[in-house]
């Protein structure tokens, strides 16, 4: 069966497209218009048209095409982007600034992101009280949201938060688009468990210093979110590597290898998600009757999730973030999406509808508000 | 204090994942029950203690004599830090990394009452980067306490690892563990690179 065939197979008719897409439609509408569209401001009113229409017709592009990554990653991408803009922008507002300074950290003003959630834990264990400076209800991004969300979906989802729910994660998937094959083609297994290292890490000094040092001192995002004013040396060398690490393992190591390699090889709450792989009812599965064994959803596999042995022994590594790329780059429809305890090479399109309807909401509505705030700011620059 | 604690509890993952498989045998070698294993492992463990109180009187000694000079003493551990930061880099990502554990010479001996006491020696005397760190730091410090209280630090960070040691033989994917453990050192590594650069950039400011 060639690409075009297995295509044909998940694909689905203009009709029953659309049939899948309706609740997509109805859920959407009601979180992006709130149920009352609003057209007093037509910046703001064509920019939620405009998200609403983005939103509906990649997934039903999903199921017409049957397709997932590429048009996931549409919307991955434009999300990371709106969200850098809409905390900049924030800023710009609020503080005339990017950086952030000592009188907010004190008022607790700094937007909160989940990647801070690992240093959480032991502090609030030990000492019963928050170390990140951000709002713990109200106000822009506040901390109880952001940890009911990342639980919510990492249950849901597991390491699929990754590639459907990260506001970061877009970067370096788009980076990692740029060019059609990679320069660097052989990097170490080894690398792929640097993220638990880092892990280990940041609890411990988080917990020792009670400071969330991850945002400190290593987050690569810093540079497209907020950052410390640079007063002395020791915020100097911060924002250095905030943005040695951005352009190394958000841009260029992407570029050049074709992976995502920041969230491979740093990212700490990527290590959470991993083990929370094992408890998630969506999975990846590999039907052995199918597979040829030609490889190709190991060269494409973007977090080093698939190995020649795993796919030998017909298991999915608990790295894998259910982006979708193996399965589309699959001439056999061998490797597919899956619900526990359902076996391998059944149920294909119950597994895949499922899926796509739960982790493409779940973006489409964590993504509306940022999405909406760039649109809106695009709208008013340009008219 | 921090910091030492930080480096000992990360080079300690590293170092209990190569060397603990080697003195696990050898500690439990022998031992009935919960008592001889927990009289083993304080034997252990307060060799280590003593050595490193030796090795703290020593560095901060030599600190004394040779960083007289407030520049010096910014810019010269500075550059040692850098150092030694970037051979302990160089060990977790290096492939050449020498796999075995020094304590495996007390395989030689046959008494078994000196084998905790010879292992918390061979274990506190094999020389890698994280104990020249810390060295480095015991010179740099004020006083000869606070030297005491850097190594005592690095002792509790590195000696947390290996209080689990009785049920290491219980633990699957030791090789994960390992590898973790070893990228952690490597980040340490690095904590200290960026704390010898401050250091030296700082020193050559103010001087």
């Amino acid at each position: 069966m060639d690409n075009a065939l297995k295509t044909a197979v998940m694909r689905k008719s203009f009709g029953k497209s659309l049939l899948y897409t309706l609740p997509m439609i109805l859920i959407t509408f009601m979180f992006i218009s709130g149920g009352k569209p609003n057209f007093s401001d037509p910046a703001s009113g064509l920019a939620m048209l405009m998200v609403f229409l983005l939103v509906n017709v990649l997934y039903f592009l999903m199921h017409f095409t049957g397709k997932t990554d590429r048009l996931r990653a549409i919307l991955f991408i434009i999300f990371a982007m709106s969200l850098s803009y809409t905390l900049i922008h924030n800023m710009l507002e609020v503080r005339k600034s990017m950086s952030f300074s000592e009188a907010d950290i004190l008022e607790c003003k700094i937007p909160f992101c989940h990647l801070v959630i690992p240093m959480m834990i032991l502090p609030a264990a030990f000492t019963k009280s928050i170390i990140f400076p951000g709002s713990i209800i109200g106000g822009f991004a506040n901390i109880s949201s952001m940890v009911v969300l990342w639980v919510v979906a990492t249950i849901v989802l597991g390491r699929g938060f990754c590639s459907w729910g990260c506001f970061y994660g877009g970067w370096d998937d788009g980076f990692s688009r740029f060019t059609k094959r990679p320069v660097i083609k052989k990097i170490s297994e080894l690398w792929k468990l640097m993220p638990f290292a880092v892990l280990l890490m940041v609890i411990l000094t988080a917990a020792l210093t009670l400071m969330p040092t991850y945002c400190s001192w290593i987050c690569p995002f810093k540079a497209v979110t907020e950052f410390e004013q640079v007063t002395s040396v020791e915020s100097a060398t911060k924002a250095g590597i905030f943005l040695s690490l951005f352009g190394g393992l958000v841009v260029v190591l992407p570029v050049m290898t074709k992976k995502r390699t920041q969230c491979s090889f740093l990212c700490p709450l990527g290590a959470i998600n991993t083990l929370s792989n094992k408890i998630t009812p969506f999975t990846v599965k590999i039907d052995k009757n199918s597979c040829s064994e030609c490889y190709k959803c190991v060269d494409v596999c973007p977090l080093f999730a698939l190995t020649r042995e795993d796919i030998k022994s017909g298991k999915v590594s608990m790295f894998c973030s259910k982006c979708g790329k193996c399965v589309d780059a699959c001439s056999k429809q061998a490797i597919h999406y899956g619900i526990r305890g359902i076996p391998a090479g059944t149920m294909k399109n119950f597994s895949r509808n499922l899926f796509l309807f739960v982790s493409f909401l779940f973006m489409a509505v964590f993504s509306a508000g940022s999405i909406i705030n760039t649109f809106h700011g695009l709208l008013k620059l340009i008219f | 204090m921090t910091d030492s604690l930080i480096l000992g509890l990360s080079s300690g993952s590293a170092c209990l994942a190569t060397c603990g498989m080697v003195m696990f045998p050898y500690l439990m070698a022998g031992s009935a029950g919960v008592k001889r294993i927990a009289i083993d492992l304080s034997l252990f463990l307060i060799t280590r203690l003593a050595v490193y109180f030796v090795l703290a009187t020593l560095s901060w000694y030599f600190g004394q004599a040779l960083f007289s000079n407030t520049v010096v003493r910014n810019i010269v551990p500075g550059i040692l830090y850098i150092i030694f930061a970037v051979m302990l880099v160089w060990y977790s990502i290096g492939k050449n990394r020498k796999p075995d554990c020094p304590a495996k010479i007390v395989k030689t001996v046959n008494n078994h009452r000196l084998v905790p006491i010879l292992l918390g020696l061979v274990n506190s005397l094999g020389f890698c980067p994280a104990l020249f760190i810390i060295l480095t730091k015991g010179a740099t410090q004020g006083t000869l306490v606070q030297s005491y209280i850097a190594f005592l630090a690095f002792f509790i960070g590195s000696s947390i690892w290996f209080l689990p040691l009785p049920l290491a033989g219980r633990i699957r994917k030791k090789e994960v563990l390992k590898n973790i453990g070893i990228l952690a050192t490597g980040l340490a590594g690095i904590i200290f690179m960026i704390k010898g650069l401050t250091n030296l950039i700082g020193g050559i400011i103010n001087g």
